[in-house]
């Protein structure tokens, strides 16, 4: 049962990765890199304003907007310097790797004494429960656990509805039909770039987001914990797209976030049959590879089997 | 309305692939004219148009739109005084996006773009009832993906979206250029609707020798970036598509009389 619960907190924590990848992936076409420094520079800017004692709400925004920073500097490099999109990535990603060591001033800043959204989910837990541990169909369940995914639930749910609300105003549209067709955005009045600078900075804010969560959620921040993230993130949308198939954009959302929890489900099976953990990456990745050629393995299978019917 | 000065555009200068794609041209265009511009491949008919569009910036001239000197305007700041149909029919619309939401988009043509809802009740059946118009059967397919449509279907919609706020200046680059015949047709007679209608100040560009007589009360033929022949008013009015192919026929001719001598004269002295 906690191994269901942790991985729901999980997979909604890195849900909101898997929403950030989906602005870059599906709205702009292409998978941004900058994701894997950006989501370590959100948990560390948060781990580390959680040390100096900030409320744990305030910490962790002001680890999203530092993803968000980073995500406008790529946009600039594209828009204004002509980087292609991928070295543009690349670029911030590694710088990002340094930055964020001399934020942390240390490899990994310990957080399990600290007060954070998991402490104050704890209370929340306590207030609602009113006892330390629960028992839920026989199972024992912490009110940790528990206040977390409740806290969790609320979070993304409200983070998905406010994206899925802006991507339907003017700007969100426009933000969408510029990654699509920035000349017809041109001709209609908006500059492109601003726009590419704008939803990337919106992209790695989310992602940031869910790195400054994630530190919390494991009593650290790490600067390695970017690393394959955004693999991650693939695996979720992916995952999602094969749930929901193409369908309307809110339920492209909330495929994104299912993917992202059912990829976590997955995993907590796997690692509990025994799995290595330091396999995991080479599978994510083997994931996204089978899902990127599954459905063309599919559609030439396919039409091999109308050949003989032309014949 | 359209005061191009002097214009001059080379691609590329100083490498072998060099362009001298437009030669110093000017015209004036008044309000409400309909200008139609014809020309051989690589004559700088297409050229003209994107750089009163402003997809590049000239190296030399000017360029006035409604009283403003647009020369350095970026292309999505001429926006708010164009409006633009591409030759690919899908240049002009965003797949992914829904019908309805193109057009709203549209809707808001160089202006600012803030938070609210991009489309509200009275949009949509102000929407509805612009595209019943077209007799296509959209009408009730608003809400289905941009993507679905054909490229006939498409470039129609494209017109809409581009006069949907009347522009100050109407361009038009070979809409029909990649369509079937009959789309074409219809896509034809769509702009020469919405143009009288709003009295819109119109430039396109056609290879239709065809469109070029039927169209306009102006007709320009490009040749090597520069405007070769000018006829407007009655002249404009009598001219056949025949004699437009005559014309061209009769650059091709010079071209190569200046090849022969060119070639003869190289035997002579080299």
């Amino acid at each position: 049962m906690s191994l269901l619960i942790g991985a729901l907190s999980l997979g909604l924590i890195l849900s909101l990765l898997a929403l950030g990848v989906f602005m870059s992936f599906r709205v702009f076409g292409y998978a941004d890199l900058t994701a894997e420094g950006s989501l370590t520079l959100g948990g560390a800017v948060a781990a580390v304003l959680l040390v100096a004692g900030w409320q744990p709400v305030a910490a962790t925004l002001a680890g999203a907007l530092a993803g968000a920073l980073a995500g406008a500097f790529t946009g600039v490099l594209i828009t204004r310097f002509n980087v292609a999109r991928l070295l543009a990535g690349i670029l911030t990603m590694t710088s990002l790797y340094s930055i964020n060591l001399r934020i942390m001033a240390k490899s990994v800043i310990p957080l399990a004494n600290e007060r954070s959204l998991v402490s104050q989910s704890e209370h929340l837990g306590l207030r609602i429960f009113g006892a330390p541990a629960i028992s839920i169909a026989g199972w024992t369940v912490t009110v940790r656990d528990l206040g977390l995914l409740i806290l969790m639930v609320v979070f993304v749910a409200l983070v998905a509805a406010v994206l899925l609300v802006f991507l339907r105003t003017n700007l969100g549209a426009a933000l969408r039909a510029t990654g699509e067709n920035p000349q017809m955005m041109r001709a209609l009045g908006t500059d492109d770039r601003l726009m590419v600078t704008f939803g990337l900075a919106l992209s790695n804010g989310l992602v940031a987001l869910s790195g400054a969560l994630l530190a919390q959620y494991q009593g650290f921040a790490d600067v390695q914990m970017g690393i394959g993230m955004l693999a991650w993130g693939l695996a979720s949308v992916i995952i999602g797209e094969a749930l929901v198939g193409s369908a309307p954009m809110g339920f492209t959302l909330t495929g994104a976030v299912m993917g992202s929890l059912l990829f976590r489900l997955m995993v907590a099976l796997a690692l509990r049959w025994g799995l290595n953990p330091n396999d995991l990456k080479l599978i994510t990745a083997g994931i996204v590879l089978a899902a990127f050629l599954l459905p063309r393995a599919m559609e030439s299978f396919r039409s091999k089997k109308r050949m003989p019917a032309h014949a | 309305m359209l005061e191009i000065r002097g214009i001059r555009k080379t691609f590329n200068p100083g490498t072998p692939n060099e362009v001298r794609a437009l030669q110093g041209v000017s015209l004036s265009l008044p309000e409400g004219g309909f200008t139609v511009i014809i020309g051989t491949n690589g004559s700088g008919k297409s050229t003209l148009l994107n750089a009163v569009a402003g997809s590049f910036f000239p190296d030399e001239g000017t360029i006035h739109i409604a009283g403003n000197d647009v020369t350095h305007w970026p292309e999505h700041k001429r926006a708010s005084l164009v409006g633009r149909v591409f030759q690919d029919p899908f240049k002009g619309t965003a797949p992914g996006l829904s019908i309805a939401e193109n057009l709203a988009l549209a809707s808001l043509r160089g202006q600012s773009r803030g938070l609210g809802k991009a489309l509200n009740a009275g949009l949509r059946s102000q929407i509805r009832d612009t595209i019943a118009g077209l007799n296509m059967g959209l009408e009730d397919r608003i809400d289905n993906a941009m993507g679905s449509l054909s490229g006939g279907q498409r470039q129609a919609l494209t017109l809409l979206m581009a006069t949907w706020l009347k522009p100050r200046l109407l361009l038009l680059d070979e809409p029909t250029a990649a369509l079937d015949p009959k789309s074409a047709d219809k896509v034809t007679t769509l702009a020469g609707e919405i143009v009288a209608r709003d009295k819109l100040t119109t430039f396109m560009v056609t290879h239709s020798m065809q469109q070029a007589a039927a169209f306009g009360d102006r007709l320009i033929m490009m040749h090597r970036g520069q405007p070769i022949y000018d006829i407007s008013g009655d002249d404009k009015k009598r001219v056949r598509p025949v004699e437009l192919l005559e014309k061209f026929e009769e650059l091709r001719r010079s071209e190569l009389l200046d090849e022969a001598a060119a070639e003869m004269l190289e035997r002579s002295y080299v």
